[in-house]
């Protein structure tokens, strides 16, 4: 019986390719944002492994407030190898509000030494600064970059960048970090007592860092140490993806949620369309839960297929994404391919798929086989109320006919809201995004990764690509539903127009009202987002009223739009023709 | 001398389909005129070209060739929405599977008609239930096509077909798909309208139905081979007029 | 004819004047005329033939004879009931006639099939017309419908030999 259940299975999606495709397509950018969820933070392990390294990274970093301090940590049991300790001066930047910390090199370091990335070893007069800190403040080398200590503004050359495996991208750390000798340092800040000293050790035993830096904590008073375990900076360092990690697992959830709504209606409408061969397959016995197996069957090989397709698509776009981070490493950042993220995508896609499929066909398999087979055509669903509402409203006659035709079909109808909500809804999401960051005072680098408006934007026009699809690929369905019934309207002296306007009309209602609901849902998801973010709220900004005005207005444009193709075909149906039609 | 002037009249109508294959000449040339208060039916084997012919004449199809007169007007040359516009007002139509809308209830299929010429919901309603109230199913205005005995449906569908008092009512075997009970219920539903004045041109293949019409015109391969002028009913002697069975 | 009288004398013995009266009352348009003279004559046969017997009532006067159900006329009449009325039949004069004129060539047999159909259509509307009435009981309304499922038959039947009239046209 398997054997056949499989048969049936494949030979369905091979009748209606389009809605595999669409379903594959859907499915598979679901399970590319979970897989780029899961491994944006991971592709930046390799690189941030090549700098510590190449630095001789520092298995516990202290920060402690004197030098003897800084001493009496490397002298600590555990400790295989020890570098100078290092000064660091809190300078502030001439005419800016960026602040900066510079570390006084008397010899170059032994341990967590700064990597050059550009520039001539060592730094004679001048300021080395870290890789992300110069991009952020646009400085080159060679440029020159004021200082604004308490004797004065003090002018330093640019003559390298740098990047080391304890410093994460600025601004998420604030503030920045650069080098210079000494000597200068004593130029910039000559007062001692505000220095802070750093103390880099190696240990024998990496995997005791955590304990090493207990033990360094409670030997020094308390609230004067500060010690970062190679574990806490590695973490550190993934932790950038971590805004975009937010943003694709919202966006995955989101996806998930178009993907059931998607699937439940492209199911639903195959599951109808053939109550007549459902009916067939009852009589020669298959059991209702066999029928469904069936439908559920199609739809997990068309997850298999999606799941295999997003795994690749997120392994290969996850570096790309990750890119920001690349400004405090070595290289860039690899693919971190690994099975088990297959498999974390897989569970929610197939999970989502087979569900939305049962769902929609139990309803289907719920009736006679002697009704299926006669009638051709499943039942009808019993008025809902809203239809009795509007039946005394004094709407114009298309557009009541075309309400009618849509609430018919319940379900598929608050799907299809439901996924038009969903994507406007993250479309109000990018609005209130992209006013929060319109709203920064200019000049100031931003915590967030420049590709992460980008992801953003991609993801929603991937989002009404497939919403655009998916309701011209229910309105054709909806028009080949209603063949016959046009021709019977067109007879009893509807005109071509006005069967198209109730096709139009309906569907623009139900987005309009879909749309209007996603606004504070939209909003909603930001505020959400933004707190698990970890951002402040006086830096939240929901955008203004006239753009979501935008979302309702375009929502209803789009679906116009979408309609139009399938509404004019409906008006193009030969009467005499379409009245044979069963 | 007064010209009554014709509900509906054809002249030459012709229909070929030529769809790739071999063509198939429909209609190949077929006269007709009905007058007010008339009810013509228009018999024939299967494939003769009956249900073509009554397209033809309600515009639901376009002849190849010939023209159409509905009330004086040319319509075969006419647009979809202008046909459309024409229907609503002077066409009932009753089709042979009922056709009522599904999504609607049975009042709600009856009154359409009558808001698509501009009459208010409560007055539509008004006089929809009134029309079911005259064809006995005053009691199923409520109630959804689906759940409808197949009688009872082709007398909403009827309903639907008298609500603008139209010009003129066409059915195509309006009682094709009924059991002989239902039939003949539908049959006298249609003969009271014709009594009332309404003109009726129906396509069928129940001989009764033609028998009931004033005029039958026969079709075969697409012409009109008979047409046939019925008198009204002559006594009949019978046995058994003393109730054995009662 | 004979087995109405057996029937009728079945639940019975009757006199022959109670039989003449049910017989006009009831199968009046069945049957033919029948006068006093044929009835009685029918009887002697009957009597002669053993199937009934009759016994004068006291004035011995012919007209109060009672008759009554032998063994054999039960037999016989049991017997025309179980036995089923033909189903073939194959007499019908319009079929003669159509015959006739296709073979001898002797009018149009087109002409002949169109004033039949007019013929069968108008009966069909007189008898639609009795039931649409519903005076008559329903005894007549049931023999109302057979006569009008036969016409319809019938009619079928025109509308064949129509067409195979048609095709034989076009092969010539």
């Amino acid at each position: 019986m398997t054997a056949t259940l499989l048969k049936l299975a494949f030979a369905g999606i091979r009748s209606r390719l389009l809605a595999s495709v669409l379903t594959v397509l859907l499915s598979s950018a679901a399970a590319a944002t979970i897989v780029l969820a899961l491994e944006v933070g991971a592709t930046a392990r390799d690189p941030w492994q090549r700098t510590f390294t190449a630095a001789n990274g520092a298995h516990a970093l202290a920060n402690v407030s004197t030098e003897a301090d800084a001493q009496a940590i490397a002298a600590l049991p555990g400790v295989a190898e020890d570098g100078e300790p290092i000064p660091l001066a809190n300078v502030g930047l001439d005419g800016e509000t960026d602040r900066l910390q510079i570390a006084g090199l008397r010899s170059p370091a032994r341990v967590n030494a700064p990597v050059r990335i550009e520039g001539a070893q060592p730094p004679a007069n001048g300021i080395v600064l870290e890789q992300s800190f110069a991009r952020a403040l646009g400085l080159q080398v060679g440029e020159a970059l004021r200082l604004a200590t308490a004797r004065g503004p003090i002018e330093l050359t640019v003559t390298g960048t740098a990047v080391i495996p304890s410093q994460p991208r600025y601004p998420r750390r604030n503030p920045g970090l650069a080098w210079t000798t000494r000597s200068t340092l004593e130029r910039v800040e000559p007062d001692p007592g505000r220095w802070r000293w750093t103390q880099a050790v190696r240990l024998a035993d990496p995997s005791a860092a955590p304990a090493f830096a207990d033990r360094v904590a409670s030997s020094m008073p308390p609230d004067s140490a500060a010690v970062e375990t190679w574990q806490d900076q590695r973490a550190a360092a993934l932790g950038d993806a971590a805004p975009t990690r937010i943003i694709l697992t919202t966006y995955t959830i989101v996806l998930l949620v178009v993907v059931f709504a998607v699937v439940a209606i492209l199911v639903g409408a195959r599951a109808s369309a053939q109550y007549r061969e459902i009916g067939l397959l009852k009589a020669v016995g298959l059991t209702p839960r066999q029928v469904t197996a069936v439908f559920a069957l199609e739809a997990a090989g068309l997850g298999v297929i999606a799941v295999v397709i997003g795994f690749t698509l997120g392994a290969l776009l996850a570096p790309r994404l990750a890119a920001a981070s690349a400004d405090t490493m070595l290289g860039s950042p690899t693919m971190a391919v690994s099975p088990w993220h297959l498999l974390a995508a897989s569970c929610p896609v197939l999970l989502v798929l087979v569900s939305s499929a049962r769902s929609a066909t139990r309803r289907s398999t719920r009736f006679s086989v002697l009704q299926a087979i006669q009638s051709g055509t499943p039942m009808p669903a019993p008025r809902s109320r809203l239809a009795h509402v509007l039946a005394r409203t004094s709407l114009p006659v298309p557009l009541t006919l075309g309400i009618n035709d849509l609430l018919a079909r319940r379900h598929r109808a608050s799907r299809l809201g439901g996924a038009i909500a969903v994507t406007a809804a993250a479309v109000v999401f990018a609005l209130c995004m992209q006013a929060s960051l319109d709203a920064r005072p200019a000049g100031e680098a931003s915590d967030v990764p420049d590709e992460l408006p980008l992801l953003v934007y991609t993801l929603d026009a991937v989002l009404l690509l497939i919403a655009a699809t998916t309701i011209v690929a229910v309105a054709l369905l909806a028009v080949r539903e209603r063949v016959r019934d046009y021709a019977v309207l067109k007879t009893i002296g509807l005109t071509p127009g006005q069967i198209a306007s109730s096709l139009l009309g309906a569907h623009a209602a139900m987005a309009l009202i879909a749309a209007i609901l996603s606004v504070p849902l939209g909003i909603g998801l930001y505020v959400a987002v933004y707190g698990i973010a970890g951002g402040s709220s006086e830096d939240r900004v929901i955008a203004p009223w006239w753009w979501l005005a935008l979302v309702p207005l375009g929502a209803v444009i789009l679906v116009t739009l979408a309609t139009s193709l399938p509404a004019r075909l409906a008006t193009r149906i030969p009467t005499a023709d379409a009245l044979r039609y069963q | 001398m007064t010209h009554v002037r014709h509900v509906l009249e054809a002249r030459g109508l012709a229909k070929t389909y030529d769809t790739g294959g071999p063509k198939v000449f429909a209609l190949r040339g077929v006269d007709l005129s009905i007058g007010p208060g008339e009810f013509v039916a228009i018999t024939g084997p299967s494939g003769c070209g009956k249900s073509t012919l009554l397209n033809l004449l309600a515009g639901l199809d376009r002849p190849t060739s010939g023209q159409v007169w509905l009330d004086g007007e040319r319509i075969d040359e006419l647009s979809e929405t202008e046909l459309a516009r024409l229907r609503r007002r002077k066409v009932g139509f009753v089709f042979q599977f009922f056709n009522l809308l599904p999504t609607l209830s049975a009042a709600e299929n009856v009154e359409l008609p009558l808001l698509l010429v501009g009459r208010g919901r409560k007055e539509a309603r008004r006089s929809a239930s009134a029309l079911m109230g005259d064809l006995g199913i005053g009691d199923k205005q409520d109630t959804a096509p689906t759940q409808l005995s197949g009688g009872e449906q082709q007398r909403v569908a009827l309903a639907r077909a008298l609500a603008n008092s139209p010009d003129i009512v066409m059915g195509d075997e309006p009682t094709g798909n009924l059991d002989s009970a239902a039939a003949r219920e539908v049959l006298a539903l249609l003969r009271a309208a014709r009594d009332r004045g309404q003109t009726l041109l129906l396509v069928t293949h129940d001989a009764r139905v033609a028998a009931a019409a004033d005029r039958v015109i026969n079709l075969r391969d697409g012409l009109v081979t008979d047409e046939t002028e019925l008198q009204a009913a002559r006594p009949v002697a019978l046995p058994f007029e003393h109730d054995e069975f009662g | 004819m004979r087995p109405l009288f057996l029937a009728l004398l079945a639940d019975d013995s009757r006199y022959g004047y109670e039989l003449k009266q049910s017989l006009e009352q009831e199968f009046d348009e069945m049957l033919p005329a029948l006068n006093a003279g044929q009835i009685y004559s029918t009887l002697a046969r009957l009597e002669r033939d053993g199937l009934v017997v009759g016994r004068s009532v006291e004035g011995d006067n012919r007209r109060k004879r009672m008759y009554e159900l032998t063994e054999a006329g039960q037999a016989e009449l049991t017997s025309w009931l179980e036995t089923p009325v033909p189903g073939a039949r194959l007499k019908d004069e319009f079929f003669m006639k159509f015959v006739v004129v296709v073979s001898a060539g002797l009018a149009a047999p087109m002409r002949l099939i169109e004033r039949q159909r007019r013929e069968y259509l108008q009966s069909l509307r007189d008898l639609d017309a009795v039931l649409a009435d519903g005076a008559k009981g329903p005894t007549a309304e049931l023999m109302v419908e057979g006569a009008v499922l036969h016409l319809k038959a019938d009619l079928e039947w025109l509308d064949l030999l129509e067409q195979r009239l048609a095709v034989r046209k076009e092969s010539t």
